[in-house]
């Protein structure tokens, strides 16, 4: 018996302490899982969406759902490779210039829309308006709000001309509501259901809460791609029907969550690919009001808490510890093995929350909604955790909707309304920045109680890494701003989940993302 | 005929207090859709907020909210869905008859599966087809039929290796195929009503069979089946429809669950996503026609009762 016990430790700890990073890097190489085989073009890929989106339109969705269905439609002036670098896509260069606040793009030549219009520099400029616009209501608006005018050069020259150097404007691709539509089509169609692009698949019909339909753009710009003739994601948001199909052929591919995994392994026929994504599951903290305005008390609470046990608890172990840049993002994470408080220390938290004055600890609320069962069940294990701390957490779960109204609430009023802490992710962000600057910069704009007591290091440091353009340099300041954050406990970060994508084996070609999206459907292909 | 004056006076009523009530009732819950579409990640500012309830006519007092939907509902026009853009009345159109089909085929199966079990657990002396119904009884009744749809279709999958067609097909392109794809759902949603009504026969028929005129009937020597389904069924069936009819309100709140399981696109879904997504013309318009049918099927039912049983008369 102890054996055995002492046996699951060893394999915790293996898998999430000494090979976070191998974990990491044998998750890089499962989502190069592609064969030898040459790529055949032809056949409709039949797979399941695991949520409806929410609207196709390109420009005011924020939900991942919709992301997930239009990237195959619309495409972005740059777009990422399978390394998540920024390659050029719609803009074939791009320039710099004026000290950072002026970038000019050269367009890609007779790229068609999926209309057979000729894509130019009119229609990003338009586009792009099109989010400026409040009446448009981008919930991504502030990420391009930097932007103060678009000139059109010449119809394959596009200039934007900034007030501030913002380096984020560089990774175009990340940015969500950046797709490029024919100019004056929003006025023209339904976006939300309706859809003309210039992506690898077009459009055929969007039947909400049944299916979404894809032919292929046989006028893609990349004459080789894509491979499949057509695409059906067909709407199941009951895992267990996914799995169901999968299992019955009747689908060749399936997102899924970390115990719908399990159900599958080993089924013949299938793989599962899975690898760390921009998905760092987190409890948002408003710093506002006492006694969590004390960094003691928050470092207290996340020292008494076993990161492992979250990450076992929340996703059966399916992720690696991280801090606020997903870890496998780029160059720009904290390394797993340097992370503090991964290891609970009950006793040292002890002495943290005597010396700030809560010998007899507190009551607190966390908000979760079961929408996401891995927050309610990360908030749980804290529940739990906490109780060695005399700290009384109640865990409110409510529904989404309810959820994400209370925390605008306190995203809006600088942590003066709404609750004290809220469990939620991060997912992909075009740069290090959006993990960071609106969240800590006092002038950032979800800033949950910061806002009126600066800390200069963290507000200058932030500033500086948006003016800089030298890579190691920026890398430098967010690397020290997330060191700041991460010992602060501005929020508790946990971990990076895994992406899980189950295919069948008729599916070859296809890689997984780091940004979650299924960005290369287009190079995958049916054997 | 008075009768029926009166009756749908009140239908008309009740439908009025239900869309007051339906009106009100998701402006409550809180968050809207200009929550919904910032998310946890996006934010909207002060300026785009009100862009959002102005596209969607939400800064106008309640009252004339209320009053245009009300308008223009009667005029046949719900509105529109925030989510989509789609006009609700065809939204509502090609979502109800699957719904239709789907409460319709349960109601059938639960009439013709249930009742003949029913009669026969209340005659059968054999302990055994007693004890099967007693216990496929509350079997039925504490597996809540979601749970039941799930196992279904784990075990369809991997017992069989077989599920029927993703997409669904209507019944008019092809009968064969939306057969096999409502076999699963229909099962699912009819076994606990089945349990309800095979009790309620049974006792409904046990409290006939014990009553005089079944033993006249008896002592005039009819058969059997005679005595059973002209006499006692006959007369056992009032309670059983009242039942059959509340059960389609239950069986209106299961399709919101089945139809999200087994990835049919009806009306239920389309309410539970309404409610989700805070669509509130969505939300209204669904509910509107689930309270309509759910009156019109309890008015049917009284009717019933008057050609069940000729004695009762409404005056």
């Amino acid at each position: 018996m102890a054996r055995g016990t002492s046996g699951w430790h060893r394999g915790v700890d293996r898998r999430t302490f000494l090979a976070g990073g191998l974990a990491l890097g044998s998750g890089l190489a499962g989502a190069r899982l592609v064969s030898a085989q040459t790529p055949k073009r032809g056949g409709t890929l039949i797979a399941a969406a695991e949520i409806d989106p929410i609207g196709l339109d390109p420009h005011n969705s924020s939900n991942f759902s919709s992301a997930q269905a239009y990237d195959h439609i619309y495409e972005s002036l740059t777009t990422y490779d399978e390394k998540t670098n920024i390659q050029p896509c719609l803009a074939t260069s791009w320039e710099i210039t004026n000290n950072g606040k002026t970038y000019t793009f050269k367009l890609r030549p007779n790229v068609k829309f999926h209309n057979g219009q000729t894509m130019t520099a009119d229609d990003v400029k338009y586009s792009i308006e099109r989010v400026l616009d409040p009446k448009t209501a981008s919930p991504w608006l502030s990420w391009l709000n930097a932007i103060k005018e678009i000139k059109v050069v010449d119809p394959l020259t596009v200039q934007m001309n900034l007030d501030a150097p913002y380096p984020i404007l560089g990774s175009f691709a990340g940015i969500r509501a950046s797709g490029i539509i024919p100019k004056g089509y929003a006025e023209q169609e339904n976006l939300k259901i309706k859809g003309i692009g210039t992506g690898p698949f077009k459009l055929v019909e969007y039947v909400p809460q049944d299916r979404i339909v894809y032919a292929r753009n046989t006028d893609y710009w990349d004459k080789s791609l894509p491979y499949l003739d057509g695409m059906v994601f067909k709407v199941l948001t009951e895992e267990n029907a996914r799995i169901a199909a999968l299992r019955a052929g009747q689908i060749q591919y399936a997102f899924l969550n970390p115990p719908g995994a399990t159900q599958l392994e080993g089924a013949p026929g299938i793989t599962i690919m899975r690898s760390p994504y921009a998905w760092v599951v987190l409890h948002y903290l408003n710093v506002r009001n006492k006694p969590l305005s004390d960094a003691r008390v928050r470092r207290a609470m996340r020292m008494a808490v076993d990161t492992n046990e979250v990450i076992q608890k929340a996703v059966f172990g399916a992720g690696v510890p991280s801090g606020p840049v997903p870890t496998g993002y780029g160059d720009w994470y904290l390394d797993p093995k340097t992370l503090p408080y991964l290891k609970p220390d009950v006793e040292g938290a002890k002495k943290l929350l005597v010396e700030a004055g809560y010998p007899n600890g507190f009551k607190v609320e966390i908000k979760c909604s079961p929408q996401y069962p891995e927050f309610v069940a990360s908030t749980l294990v804290i529940q739990e955790s906490l109780k060695k701390l005399n700290i009384d957490v109640t865990a409110t779960q409510m529904e989404w909707g309810a959820f994400v109204a209370e925390n605008a609430k306190s995203n809006n009023s600088c942590g003066k309304e709404g609750s004290d802490i809220y469990a939620s992710a991060n997912t992909f962000r075009p740069d290090p920045d959006g993990f960071l600057y609106p969240y800590f910069h006092s002038k950032g704009t979800i800033n949950k109680g910061g806002c009126d007591t600066p800390d200069p290091k963290l507000d200058a440091l932030l500033t500086e890494a948006r003016q800089v353009t030298n890579h190691a340099e920026r890398r430098r300041l967010y690397e020290e701003a997330q060191r700041i954050v991460v010992r602060d406990c501005q929020n508790w970060w946990w971990f990076a989940k895994h992406n899980i994508e189950a295919v069948s084996n008729k599916l070859q070609g296809y890689s997984q993302s780091f940004t979650g999206r299924r960005l290369f459907l287009k190079k995958a292909w049916l054997a | 005929m008075r009768y029926l004056a009166r009756r749908a006076a009140w239908t008309v009523l009740a439908v009025l207090g239900v869309s007051v009530l339906i009106f009100l009732l998701v402006r409550l819950l809180p968050g809207n859709i200009v929550d919904i579409i910032a998310g946890t990640e996006g934010q909207l500012s002060r300026a785009q907020r009100a862009a959002v309830l102005r596209e969607f006519g939400l800064d106008r007092p309640l009252p004339v909210q209320y009053l245009l939907w009300l308008g223009n509902m009667l005029q046949g026009n719900f509105g529109w869905s925030f989510r989509t853009g789609q006009p609700v009345a065809t939204l509502i159109a090609s979502r109800l008859p699957i719904t239709i089909e789907l409460a319709l085929l349960a109601v059938l199966s639960v009439a013709f599966v249930g009742i003949p079990l029913g009669v026969a657990a209340s005659v059968s002396r054999s302990l055994r087809v007693r004890t099967l119904v007693q216990i496929v009884g509350v079997l039925g009744l504490s597996l809540p039929n979601f749970w039941i749809a799930i196992l279904l279709i784990i075990g369809a999958s991997t017992l069989f290796g077989w599920l029927p067609a993703l997409i669904y097909v209507s019944p008019w392109t092809d009968a064969w195929v939306n057969v096999q794809q409502m076999f699963l759902p229909v099962l699912s949603l009819s076994l606990g009503l089945s349990a309800v009504v095979v009790r309620m026969t049974r006792s409904s028929m046990l409290e006939v069979l014990g009553q005089d005129f079944i033993r006249v009937a008896r002592a005039k020597g009819l058969a059997t089946r005679a005595v059973l389904l002209r006499h006692a069924l006959r007369n056992a069936l009032i309670p059983i429809v009242t039942v059959l009819g509340l059960q389609t309100g239950f069986l209106l709140g299961g399709v919101v669950i089945t139809e999200q399981i087994f990835g049919l696109p009806g009306l239920g879904w389309t309410l539970l996503n309404g409610v989700y997504q805070r669509d509130y013309p969505v939300v209204q318009g669904t509910v509107m026609v689930f309270a309509v049918t759910f009156v019109l099927v309890n008015l049917l039912v009284d009717l019933l009762y008057t050609y069940l049983d000729p004695r009762i008369r409404y005056e």
